[in-house]
């Protein structure tokens, strides 16, 4: 695959151990021991509880999309070589939504509603970025 | 009859021209609403500043006090600078409210200008993208204001069954009003709903005619104690009510997808605090910068059913002549983009209908009107009321 010149997440303290496991081809949640919640995205306190008993939870991956939109123009110029490049919000099935990339299909075919699989693509030599692809129901 | 009133008002119109400078908008606003309020320069005692989007010198200028000194007001006794996003200056008409009711102030001017036409687009288009977007969540995967607005509008239009054209006819509605107001940067430039349905794709569903185009403005409001609006002001435009809520900062991990239940909690409290019922609005104003926040509001105040917000528009309820005129300023669809600035717009555009004032857009017999403004990606909902003699 060739490598992405889009712009990489500045990671902090509390989200590198999602970073770290997306690495090793793992999709993790923040979880809260003290309330028992699954938090997205990863934070240094609960916002819930307050709590700072924070760890992750290992997720399935598997999630359905929200909602979703091809985007044509309006990019950084980081992600222009990308374009047109689908954008979804997804609810995995863990109960928390995230933000990612739909891939593996052309613009506008990815529907509301259906059911997502992560999956682990170098955004360059380094770095992995957590993105889905459409998978039967 | 409320505490505060804006006594006067000046806006210039929202444009794309560079050669027209900050502080040429500003002198031309601050001098022209101090003329529209008639009122001496040194009555002003506070000056609250409504803080631009990407104009990190003149957020340093204004917010260190340039402004007092530049116009020589020798009243005042205090300065400060607002962000809020969008919502700014219904933050700096409450700040000069607090100034006012608590004796520090008997006059205040909330002035605002953007020029984002001097800076290199690419730049722009950088800031615009990221500015309200979650740097490490959202952001690397592509992710735009556009972007973020259109996955909101896909998911409104699936839920409440909307059609394309039904959608398209609130971009409509806004470029309508926009076309009459002098102030809009499509002034006499009246589009067809085929205009907006073939426009170029931005970021589905939504196309260029439902998204912002960034541009050059800015207004100025002159605030009063009720004392003072009597005494010096013979059509003072009158604050009723407040309310306000909370939405969230980042997009994705929002409960309230619509800004539906938010619109819903500012508004009655506002409408509360005024002693009114919906009924007894003339005018709905509605800042929420793209078309589906126009279907939430109207749906959120019990104007149409849940989930028939673009059909009420598609019917013609809310153009001029309309059942409930909304966003007769056409909202930044319809009228520009002027970072922060578009609030700034809204409550110029207050004043012109309260007054009678808004030309070609003007809403007969208006008499109380509501106005609901949103800063960042529509992290707020904040409502205010106003009424004419
Ligand atoms: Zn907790």
């Amino acid at each position: 695959m060739t490598e992405l010149k889009r712009p990489l997440p500045n990671i902090s303290k509390e989200s590198q151990g999602f970073w770290d496991a997306v690495q090793q081809d793992k999709l993790v949640i923040q979880h809260c021991h003290s309330c028992d919640s699954n938090i997205f995205y990863p934070r240094r306190i609960c916002p819930h509880c307050w709590s700072k008993d924070l760890g992750w939870v290992e997720a399935s991956g598997k999630g359905t999309i929200f909602s979703v939109t091809t985007t044509y123009l309006g990019t950084t110029a980081e992600f222009s070589d990308e374009l047109p490049i689908t954008v979804a919000w997804i609810d995995l099935d863990e109960g928390v939504r995230m933000a990612s990339n739909i891939v593996g299909c052309g613009p506008e075919q990815a529907k509301i509603g259906d059911r997502v699989q992560v999956v682990f693509e170098k955004a360059n030599e380094d770095f992995k970025l957590p993105f889905f692809k459409i998978v039967e129901a | 009859m409320g505490k505060i009133a804006i006594i006067g008002y000046h806006e210039v119109p929202t444009q794309i021209n560079p050669e027209r400078t900050r502080w040429d908008i500003l002198e031309e606003v601050i001098t022209g609403a101090v003329r529209n309020a008639g009122i001496d320069k040194d009555d002003i005692q506070g000056v609250i500043n409504v803080a631009p989007q990407a104009q990190p010198d003149l957020i340093s200028q204004t917010a260190f006090g340039l402004i007092p000194e530049h116009f020589g007001l020798k009243g005042v006794k205090d300065n400060m600078i607002c962000n809020a996003g969008g919502a700014s200056t219904t933050n700096c008409v409450r700040m000069a409210e607090q100034w006012i009711t608590s004796g520090m102030a008997e006059v205040v001017i909330v002035p605002h200008t953007t020029v984002q036409s001097d800076i290199p687009a690419e730049d722009l288009i950088s800031f615009f993208a990221k500015a309200p977007m979650h740097p490490e969540w959202e952001f690397p995967f592509g992710m735009t204001f556009n972007g973020a607005m259109a996955l909101i509008t896909e998911r409104y239009m699936y839920e409440t069954n909307t059609s394309e054209q039904e959608m398209a006819s609130v971009t409509y509605a806004l470029r309508d009003w926009g076309s009459r107001d002098p102030m809009s940067l499509f002034f006499n430039k009246p589009q067809s709903m085929d205009d907006i349905l073939n426009a170029r794709k931005i970021s589905t569903p939504l196309r260029a005619k439902d998204c912002n185009m960034l541009a050059d403005g800015g207004g100025c409001l002159i605030i009063a104690s009720e004392a003072y609006a009597k005494k010096h002001c013979a059509k003072p435009v009158w604050k009723l009510g407040h309310g306000s809520a909370f939405i969230g900062a980042t997009p994705a991990v929002r409960e309230d997808v619509y800004w539906r239940e938010s619109y819903k909690k500012s508004t009655s409290e506002a409408l509360q605090q005024a002693n009114l019922n919906v009924d007894d609005i003339d005018i709905h104003e509605i800042y929420g910068a793209y078309p589906f926040s126009q279907c939430a509001y109207v749906e959120a105040v019990g104007l149409c059913d849940e989930g028939e917000g673009a059909r009420y528009h598609a019917a013609g309820h809310t153009l001029l002549g309309g059942k409930t005129p909304c966003t007769t300023m056409g909202d930044a669809t319809g009228r520009g983009h002027t970072g922060s600035g578009v609030s700034m717009a809204f409550y110029c555009q207050v004043a012109r209908q309260l007054r009678g004032e808004a030309g070609d857009n003007q809403v007969d017999g208006a008499n109380k009107v509501m106005v609901v403004t949103a800063g960042g990606s529509g992290m707020n909902a904040l409502t205010t009321i106003w009424g004419a003699e």
